[in-house]
């Protein structure tokens, strides 16, 4: 543990990495902030970037993103009362109302050391639990790790979305999308219909782009999308509120009450490691838990300091939680993780058990760049939340071509080829139908970057038994598979019950 | 509706991916062969489009209400405001696209920003410039810390 530590802090301490976090959480912060441009689009744009980088500084720089995003939506949560990122809507709740009494100074601050706090909070679960989980998985065979990557799925499918159903289909069409290329074992190329557009594949990052970025941005153009922005852009000029921030006194009233913020950081940690859930939900639970348990919970939701700190907790601790799967299975929880596995991926690292015997440099670097940009975003946010703010005033009409044309330029920087770009419009427009009608795409995601690994492991499993039982008889797998089964079938119990009220 | 169409364009998919599997060449005497898993999983595509197909084809059945109470003409009409940007957008950004590399990387990204600005936003003369200058620094930004830090090679295009 000690020596992985060691091993980051010589990684990370070095000039040219440092300057690449902070920018790396500055550039987070103003994503989580501008309504409508969310961590995931951030973080997939960034990867193109981090190309030329050496891997580590490339996956600092990530990290980085991930930790200022997380934090970023705070912001507008508390001034305009409308969430940033999806991560941030329970903070609106209670931060909103304390900006329009005038205590805006005083959320903000108070949501910034709840975020600094719970991430460090999350950073000591992570180390903890992530190397004993890989100690674990060092002793799963093939079975284990396709009945694994099964759980995985289904369980993202089941958290996810409005409907299993909708959210398995988009599991087992990202898996299918994997497909499409050189088979990982024989490299026979499969379905390229004659196409020389698929004969290398589909590659991951065009997926997440078409997906996550261009089908977003042309979800922003739809006409009630675009009034409700410019409405709300007239409505609130930012520029009016004024505030003081008080870092000293919001950090002893954050830290006089311990069991709040540490209860949140342990619910958003947690649901953070579960694949699928992430700070979104976090978000909403860890306010709900405060107030089930708050001494006043009726002042929840008037301007309540409580409440700011257990939403803003809650989103940040589950960057140090979804970090637990990524790196001690090489299982993403989330598009954000996945993205970060991809990264590693095209660095030439395998991510799996493995990663943490065979890469300690890497995984120690992970470690310290999540905890250095936790420390980078307290500062920026304290001394540059003045300027962030003015980012919300950049209108869609210029947004977005800037992004679309990050997103082309992104797809282009992967492999040089124009044919990745005609891939990237097509799925784009394919993810937007998706979104359209309601099949998540985090299933999507998943799935493309766990199906070669899921169809290596079931092929080596029948290489080595040709007897299938074998994944319900190894007790671990058989585990896993039941873990599958019953979350289907709770997901639809679930819903049974509450169409029936 | 939507649903409907999406798990039949589904169904179409497994069907393809299923009956495209079967000819690949045998390597070795392995007992699953490149086709096998994505067989496997075209039957679970299938099955589980076709339980949408159904219960969504089930779901439109019970609802009485049609989509198109108001009349068809009032409906398209309707739908046309909503994602007029959206069809629009969609047609700069394949023309974009499509003339990379004939325009070449800087030409056609600078036509792009300006007119998918002016096509989203307001298209006064003050517009105008903001959104030229900002394609310009931007097209360019992009261009030098692409070619020169990251070591890109942009098409070129016809006139360079």
């Amino acid at each position: 543990m000690l020596d992985l530590m060691l091993l980051g802090i010589s990684e990370i301490f070095q000039i040219h990495i440092l300057i690449v976090i902070f920018l790396g959480v500055i550039a987070g912060i103003l994503a989580g902030l501008i309504p409508g441009f969310t961590v995931t689009m951030a973080i997939v744009l960034t990867l193109p970037l981090t190309f030329g980088m050496e891997p580590v500084t490339g996956v600092a720089t990530m990290i980085g993103v991930l930790v200022g995003g997380m934090s970023g939506g705070l912001i507008t949560a508390t001034l305009l009362g409308i969430p940033g990122t999806p991560s941030a809507v329970a903070t609106t709740f209670d931060a909103f109302p304390m900006a329009r009494k005038g205590k805006a100074g005083k959320a903000l601050s108070i949501g910034i050391w709840a975020s600094f706090l719970s991430s460090i909070i999350s950073f000591f679960i992570l180390i903890s639990i992530a190397p004993q989980i890989a100690n674990l998985a060092l002793e799963f065979g093939p079975w284990e790790m396709f009945s694994l990557i099964v759980a995985a799925l289904t369980i993202i499918a089941s958290v996810t979305g409005e409907s299993i159903l909708k959210g398995l289909i988009g599991g087992v069409f990202g898996l299918l999308i994997a497909t499409v290329g050189a088979d990982p074992i024989s490299g026979i190329t499969r379905f390229t219909f004659d196409l020389d557009v698929l004969r290398a594949g589909i590659p991951f990052l065009v997926v997440l782009i078409g997906m996550f970025a261009i089908s977003r941005l042309f979800d922003s153009v739809e006409r009630t999308e675009l009034d409700r922005d410019i409405k709300q852009k007239q409505e609130d000029k930012i520029q009016g509120i004024k505030f003081v921030l008080k870092p000293k006194e919001t950090l002893i009233s954050v830290i006089r009450k311990p069991v709040n913020l540490i209860r949140s950081s342990v619910i958003g940690a947690i649901i953070g490691a579960i694949p699928g859930a992430g700070g979104s939900i976090a978000n909403l639970i860890a306010y709900d838990q405060a107030k089930k348990w708050s001494k006043e919970s009726d002042k929840f939701g008037t301007g309540h300091e409580e409440g700011v700190v257990a939403s803003e907790a809650g989103n940040n601790s589950t960057v140090g939680g979804d970090l637990i799967p990524t790196i001690a299975l090489g299982i993403p929880g989330s598009a954000v993780t996945a993205v970060l596995l991809s990264a590693l991926m095209v660095h030439g690292l395998n991510p799996g058990p493995l990663l943490i015997t065979n890469e300690p440099n890497i995984v120690g670097g992970i470690f310290i760049a999540f905890l250095v940009a936790s420390f980078f975003m307290l500062i920026s946010q304290f001394l540059g939340i003045r300027y962030f703010v003015k980012v919300t005033e950049i209108q869609t009409h210029i947004l977005f071509p800037l992004i679309m044309l990050l997103c082309v330029v992104g797809t282009f920087v992967l492999n040089n080829r124009i044919t990745d770009i005609y891939l990237l419009f097509i799925i784009g427009i394919v993810g937007y139908l998706f979104t359209k009608y309601k099949i998540a795409l985090a299933p999507i995601i998943i799935g493309v970057i766990l199906g070669p690994i899921a169809e290596v492991n079931l092929r080596r499993a029948f290489m080595s038994d040709p007897e299938w039982t074998l994944f319900l008889t190894r007790p671990i797998s058989v585990t896993f598979l039941i873990l599958a089964v019953v979350s289907i079938l709770f997901t639809i119990w679930q819903s049974r019950k509450s169409s029936s009220r | 509706m939507g649903e409907i169409v999406i798990g039949i364009l589904l169904i179409l998919l497994s069907a393809l991916i299923y009956f495209n599997s079967g000819d690949f060449p045998q390597l070795n005497e392995t007992h699953l062969d490149p086709g096998s898993y994505p067989k496997l999983l075209a039957l679970l595509l299938f099955l589980l489009s076709l339980i949408l197909v159904i219960k969504s084809s089930v779901n439109l059945l019970k609802s009485k209400t049609s989509l198109f109470d108001s009349g068809i003409k009032d409906f398209l009409k309707k739908q046309w405001k909503e994602y007029k940007l959206v069809v629009y957008s969609l047609v700069i950004l394949g023309l974009y696209i499509l003339l990379l590399n004939v325009l070449g990387f800087i030409i056609s990204s600078i036509a792009f920003i300006i007119a998918a600005g002016l096509l989203i936003g307001p298209k006064k003369k003050k517009d105008l410039i903001t959104i030229s200058i900002v394609s310009f620094v931007v097209t360019f930004g992009v261009y030098f810390f692409f070619e020169n830090v990251l070591y890109v090679r942009f098409p070129n295009g016809i006139f360079f």
